[in-house]
């Protein structure tokens, strides 16, 4: 087992910023053709118009989820190498909740908005300068919320480890959550158009 | 607009993901966005007033090294870019123009697009990420993180949809 590459030491920081290139470009590339960077199609799940933002990133996830945790359990990737993205609970609930009224009023999230731009947007030019607005305005009022920021802090908490269950219980049960989303959602536009 | 001439969510989604997998295998880390966009805040601070920005406790933590720039997000969002132009530019859907819901003005558009940045901007790295860093990477992980994000963000949006109902529609 020698993966992470990266972590591995199979290259350097240099290196691995030609792969961040690479990376992002499959990453725009798919994001673009998925309607991704359309304000429209972006917003339309929240009125029940298009349902490309789930439909994307569910299948997205379980990809990525079933890939990841197999390789791991194949032995083929070291888990304990992987960067998890760390909880804390209240900080990222209420960060998500702003979140998703910004995405709302913007019509694009931070990557949407750079694939936005790169299909002729430019009004997504504007919603990247607000995102660097918004950025410094967290930064500048951040010692008044530091003691909120740093609160419920689970480290590296992922539901397996809460619920005490087997990862593929909960890859199975989001596939099933998935199944039956993508599948109301594709009767639901059948109807409506 | 350019009806049909993407491809499906789903075949869309399994490219995301296989992107995303071949990440994790490579480096160990996931995707993101937000914080590149932290990183040009630094660096147009530091452009107008150095001293001010370098006073910020919260942007010290990208003030430890060389440039702020040389950093793997920066990198990542200009391959972004890259991607989406060629997909953009081949299926010929490339258009320059300021997307709009059909009912709003133009400065209308000017006031969503920079105070939904804004807040998108703050919401993020109170968030510690966004779609890309918390989201997608986090709830691929199965990690709490992104499915505390994930959810809270449907539901605010469902909930604002319902009070802006001409927003977009």
């Amino acid at each position: 087992m020698n993966s992470p590459l990266y972590e591995y030491g199979l290259f350097g920081e240099g290196a691995s910023l030609i792969v961040a290139l690479v990376v992002g470009f499959f990453f725009g590339l798919f994001l673009e053709r998925g309607g991704l960077g359309n304000p429209h199609k972006l917003t339309g799940v929240f009125y029940l118009k298009d349902f490309a933002v789930p439909k994307a990133m569910f299948t997205a996830i379980l990809v990525a989820s079933s890939g990841l945790y197999l390789l791991g359990d194949l032995k083929l990737l070291d888990m304990t190498r992987i960067w998890i993205v760390p909880t804390f609970f209240w900080p990222q609930l209420v960060g998500g909740a702003l979140f998703g009224l910004g995405y709302l009023v913007a019509g694009y999230c931070p990557g949407t908005a750079v694939a936005g731009l790169a299909s002729g947007r430019l009004d997504a030019l504007v919603a990247m300068f607000g995102m660097i607005a918004g950025s410094l305005l967290f930064a500048v009022v951040y010692p008044a919320l530091e003691h909120f920021y740093m609160s419920s802090g689970l480290g590296t908490a992922t539901l397996p480890s809460v619920l005490g269950v087997n990862h593929w219980v909960v890859i199975a049960i989001v596939v099933l959550m998935a199944g039956m989303m993508f599948y109301s959602m594709e009767r639901f536009e059948r109807k409506s158009h | 607009m350019e009806k049909n001439s993407f491809w499906s969510p789903y075949v869309s989604g399994i490219g995301l993901g296989l992107t995303l997998l071949a990440t994790f295998y490579v480096m160990g880390k996931g995707l993101g966005a937000s914080s590149a966009f932290s990183i040009f805040s630094v660096v147009a601070t530091q452009k107008i007033d150095p001293e001010y920005a370098g006073g910020l406790k919260y942007f010290s933590r990208y003030l430890s090294g060389g440039s702020p720039l040389k950093d793997w997000m920066v990198f990542e969002i200009l391959g972004l870019f890259v991607g989406a132009l060629t997909g953009a530019l081949l299926s010929r859907s490339f258009r320059l123009k300021f997307d709009k819901p059909s009912h709003m003005t133009g400065g209308g558009r000017l006031f969503t697009a920079l105070s939904g940045g804004i807040l998108l901007g703050f919401a993020a790295r109170l968030a510690r990420g966004c779609t890309s860093g918390v989201a997608l990477t986090g709830g691929a992980q199965l990690a709490v993180a992104g499915w505390v994000f994930v959810i809270a963000m449907f539901v605010s949006g469902f909930i604002f949809a319902a009070v802006f109902r001409r927003m977009w529609s």
